[in-house]
């Protein structure tokens, strides 16, 4: 059984993440209605119990899903680990999913919440590895190929150097590309929170990196 | 340069740095998943992986005392024995106009 699929079996199946599953779905009413009639196809037969249907979503979705798991388990294996069992999460509880509703925020919330409990996991029980986390983070740099560019390292290295939390928002601003609210919902977090992370995180960058941009 | 404008190019700069797993790992990823949701049941199969010895006791149940109300019924209402008639009802006999009374 992989690194992923034991913190899986040991943690997500808690009551704290059901909840969060739980409130995940129901938080997503703020969001705008899915506008891809296939994809919302899809999910009205999924919910009808054809499985089949499900790879619609699985195509659609599983590439960005394995990237925000990499960005903050920063492995390649965890991060397929753990993409794969926010789909099959997602499908378990797909009967909880509004219809009419994107489900990129939903699998997105899933994966976040599954990627930041992997991390707790090893930070509580790997201590031997965090504090060779310097070497372990240099080797999976490998999977990213914009790592042959100076600028790339440099920008990677920076928000790398950002503890915990601040570290994660930076990256799914920075790198994926969320919104400020879509952050929030995906960490379980206010939005307020996830701007003051931010605000300090982009101070810090600024000035890590401000000679690239003089 | 202002904090904004800043923010905005490192924004850009740093998309590239968002991980692509390659089709290989996407197609077994999604073998994978597709293997394991097949194998899922679904909420109305786990309904009725539950219901269904619940319904099956409860038939069973419901057989079992129909079937016992309907044998005590009958039970009492069988006819009267005549051992037990004339331990309960008196027999009057009449013989030349005298009317002579048993069983009381």
């Amino acid at each position: 059984m992989t690194y992923a699929a034991t913190i899986y079996g040991g943690l997500v199946n808690g009551p704290l993440v059901l909840d969060r599953l739980i409130f995940a779905v129901q938080d997503e009413a703020s969001i705008t209605a899915s506008d891809d009639p296939i994809e919302r196809r899809a999910i009205d037969a999924v919910k009808n119990g054809d499985a089949g249907s499900y790879d619609v979503l699985v195509s659609k979705y599983m590439k960005r899903v394995v990237s925000i798991a990499w960005g903050i388990v920063r492995n390649a294996t965890d991060a397929e680990d753990l993409a794969q069992e926010a789909f099959v999460k997602a499908f378990q509880t797909i009967g909880r999913f509004r219809s009419g509703e994107p489900f990129g925020p939903w699998i997105y919330r899933i994966v976040t919440n599954l990627s930041l409990d992997a991390l707790k996991h090893r930070t509580r029980f790997r201590h031997e590895e965090i504090s060779e986390a310097e070497p372990a983070a240099r080797r999976d740099r490998a999977d990213l190929p914009a790592m042959a560019n100076e600028l790339s390292r440099r920008i990677d290295d920076a928000i790398e150097s950002l503890p915990g939390m601040q570290r994660i928002v930076a990256r799914l601003s920075l790198v994926e590309q969320f919104e400020h609210g879509e952050i929030a919902r995906m960490m379980g977090l206010t939005e307020g929170t996830v701007r003051s992370h931010l605000s300090i995180a982009r101070g810090k960058l600024m000035e890590k990196l401000a000679d690239l941009y003089d | 340069m202002t904090d904004e404008q800043f923010f905005e190019r490192l924004r850009d700069d740093a998309r590239p740095l968002r991980y692509e797993a390659d089709d290989v790992a996407l197609t077994r990823l999604a073998a994978r998943v597709r293997e394991r949701v097949a194998a899922e049941p679904t909420v109305a199969q786990l309904l009725a992986r539950w219901f269904r010895p619940v319904a099956v006791s409860l038939a069973t149940l419901a057989l079992v005392a129909t079937l016992s109300v309907q044998w005590y019924e009958r039970n009492q209402q069988q006819p009267v024995t005549l051992d037990a008639a004339m331990s309960t009802d008196a027999v009057e006999i009449s013989v030349d106009g005298n009317t002579y009374t048993l069983g009381q």
